[in-house]
């Protein structure tokens, strides 16, 4: 008679122990909710900047918005060239 | 005592099954049913849209991206004066207020009122906090070199389903691979909305793949300028020219003008979007002249001195009386001063002795009256006429490029061979396509056919190099190079006869001679200040290629 209550005691004993386990742990993860919204938020916002900046800068360094200021700069075309070096011999040229 | 007992027992064993029938039918009957109604109360699904992948010139830079914008809706419901609202946003966007408060005034829980607003408009209406307006993201495809390259590029407008769709150029042909792969993920909620900490589940979205092309930004733009400038100095109804490494094969500038901006495409006409260099054909003239003379070469049927015995005279053949363009003849001339006096005569000569069979041989080999598989949506490719439908008038004139057709990208393809010791190369935009896991698949060069052997592309480069140091196109030539090309100026076929004030006016070649890092080709259709390619072509071919020689630090041989 001894034995079963025991084994009954300590099997009602694990359940209550993982009960109160339980709660705890879902108790702290569904707060966690809330830091994961402003996470995804961050994230979102850093996102959006970079995209932002991004087109930014491509508009910028685009060749027809460099040619634009450099022609309002004074640059103009070379009409001739001066060349420093001098080319190789066909033979040691391929 | 018995039979109360056994009453009671049975009492509770018959509650005891009808709890357990109850709970079959919640838990297996109705479980499917309650599940669902479960995940709707805590699971939400969220869509995710693949970003649609990049272009990207030689350098890296993009040509094509992606920009954030922001689909401005109302709620009509919660908004009390649509007048003073619609004139408010009206500024910001620059529309008609009219419009904006028609669409405020409908009987709608929502309406849209614009697409496509840029972070500025989209600061600017948030901050006048107008209770029933809200913002959509999106992701708008974006040209930062607004049209240049716009053919080779084409554009991304809407499918049947309202999904994004590439048309025409690149965003056409390789749509598939540019547009990747949404998915639809599921995040757990509590009963207050808030996200539960649990795995975002996003491996089924699969961005869209990077190209990256031959192109070469610099060059591109150096053509472009030329084409534009070119139209409007020569009174041409339009232009085209393209640049190919011939080595390999890549397309290091494609340009034609009139252009369109693909940013803004709904707002040309529809005819802008072909990109005539691989979707017009024509007749060649006499560019076509060398892929001939190389054939004869090639099948040792004449050598660059042999002398042409007909070239007295105009040559009478089936009827026709074949000229020269400009009716001087060379009694006795080599086959080197046939290209370089642009002698029709001449080439009549040598397209005679190579005879129907062979000529029609070597201009398959040259990939004449096939596509040549460019990656580019649009390409065509007109059929050679069947054999039995060649007379000798026919075989006559083919010799020096007229009766016969040709897309642009045709003939750039078929001199590759010339360019490149004998090889033709199929021609390629794209170098390289970049996965979003950042694989790298290179697109290797591939040789379509050996049309000529190495000795005859050397051969007829020197004829070509002789043709340019001294014929007619000779004041255009940058001094102190070495460059092999071609003048063509062809006459257009209208309605069963040949237009002698109309033509198309082109130069094709290619430089350094000797070690060729370019080959371009340049046509401008019906110049008006003058119908020879020497005096409109060239000169632009020869400027252009000026620049790149520069561009590449190649210094003059002489």
């Amino acid at each position: 008679m001894k034995k079963p209550i025991f084994i009954i005691s300590i099997i009602f004993s694990i359940i209550v122990v993982l009960t109160i386990v339980r709660v705890g742990v879902e108790n702290n993860v569904s707060t966690t909710g809330v830091e994961l919204v402003k996470l995804e938020e961050s994230l979102s916002s850093y996102r959006k900047a970079n995209a932002i900046l991004k087109e930014r800068y491509l508009k910028e360094a685009s060749l027809i918005e460099v040619s634009k200021k450099a022609s309002s700069s004074g640059f103009v075309d070379a009409k001739s060239h001066v060349y420093l070096t001098e080319p190789l011999p066909i033979a040691l040229g391929r | 005592m018995n039979w109360r007992y056994r009453f009671i027992l049975s009492g509770f064993i018959f509650l005891f099954v009808l709890v357990l029938a109850r709970l079959f039918y919640w838990q297996v009957v109705r479980a499917d049913e309650l599940s669902v109604i479960a995940r709707n109360q805590y699971e939400r699904r969220i869509s995710l849209d693949a970003l649609r992948g990049e272009i990207k010139t030689s350098d890296n830079f993009p040509i094509a991206a992606n920009k954030l914008t922001y689909l401005l809706f109302a709620n009509p419901k919660q908004i009390k004066d649509t007048q003073k609202i619609a004139e408010k946003i009206s500024s910001v966007l620059e529309a008609d207020s009219a419009s904006i408060s028609a669409v405020l005034e409908l009987d709608k829980f929502w309406v849209s009122i614009q697409n496509d607003l840029n972070h500025d408009q989209k600061e600017k209406i948030s901050s006048m906090n107008i209770p029933g307006i809200g913002f959509e993201e999106q992701s708008s495809r974006f040209y930062p070199e607004a049209s240049m390259a716009a053919k080779l590029l084409g554009f991304v407008g809407k499918g049947e389903n309202g999904e994004s769709k590439g048309y025409f150029g690149l965003e056409g042909y390789y749509d598939r691979q540019l547009k990747g792969k949404g998915a639809e993920a599921v995040v757990i909620h509590d009963a207050l909305g808030k996200p539960i900490l649990s795995k975002l589940d996003k491996n089924n979205k699969i961005d869209g793949r990077t190209l990256v092309l031959h192109t070469d930004r610099t060059i591109q733009f150096l053509l472009d300028e030329a084409i534009k400038d070119g139209v409007k100095k020569y009174g041409a109804k339009s232009a085209m020219a393209a640049v190919m490494d011939p080595k390999t094969g890549g397309i290091l500038a494609m340009s034609s003008f009139p252009n369109f901006d693909p940013s803004n495409y709904a707002e040309y006409s529809d005819l802008f979007y072909k990109n005539p260099f691989i979707s017009d054909t024509y007749e060649p003239g006499s560019t076509f002249k060398p892929l001939i003379m190389s054939s004869a070469l090639d099948a040792g049927l004449v050598k660059a001195d042999t002398k042409c015995s007909i070239c007295s005279g105009p040559v009478s053949i089936g009827g026709y009386e074949i000229k020269t363009w400009n009716d001087k003849y060379y009694a006795g001339s080599s086959m080197t001063d046939v290209i370089m006096h642009s002698d029709n005569t001449g080439m009549v000569f040598a397209g005679q002795k190579l005879g129907l069979d062979k000529m029609v041989g070597y201009l398959q080999k040259f990939g004449i009256g096939e596509t040549t598989g460019i990656d580019l949506q649009g390409e065509v490719g007109e059929n050679l006429r069947p054999r039995d439908n060649w007379y000798p008038i026919d075989v006559a004139t083919a010799s020096f490029g007229q009766g016969i057709t040709v897309t642009p990208i045709q003939l750039l393809t078929a001199f590759s061979a010339i360019a490149n010791e004998g090889k033709r190369m199929e021609p390629h935009v794209v170098a390289k396509i970049i996965t979003a896991d950042a694989e790298e698949i290179k697109i290797k060069p591939k040789v379509l056919s050996r049309p000529i052997s190495d000795r005859a592309a050397k051969v007829i480069t020197e004829m070509m190099v002789n043709a340019v140091d001294n014929g007619e196109a000779k004041f255009a030539k940058p001094e102190g190079y070495r460059i092999a090309g071609k003048t063509g100026t062809a006459q257009i076929p209208v309605a069963g006869h040949y237009d002698p004030t109309k033509t198309i006016a082109s130069f094709i070649g290619f430089a350094p001679a000797d070690d060729p890092k370019f080959l371009m080709l340049v046509i401008f259709d019906r110049p008006t200040s003058s119908i020879y390619g020497a005096e409109t072509a060239a000169p632009v071919f020869f400027s252009v290629a000026q620049k790149i020689l520069t561009y590449y630090g190649i210094t003059p041989t002489n």
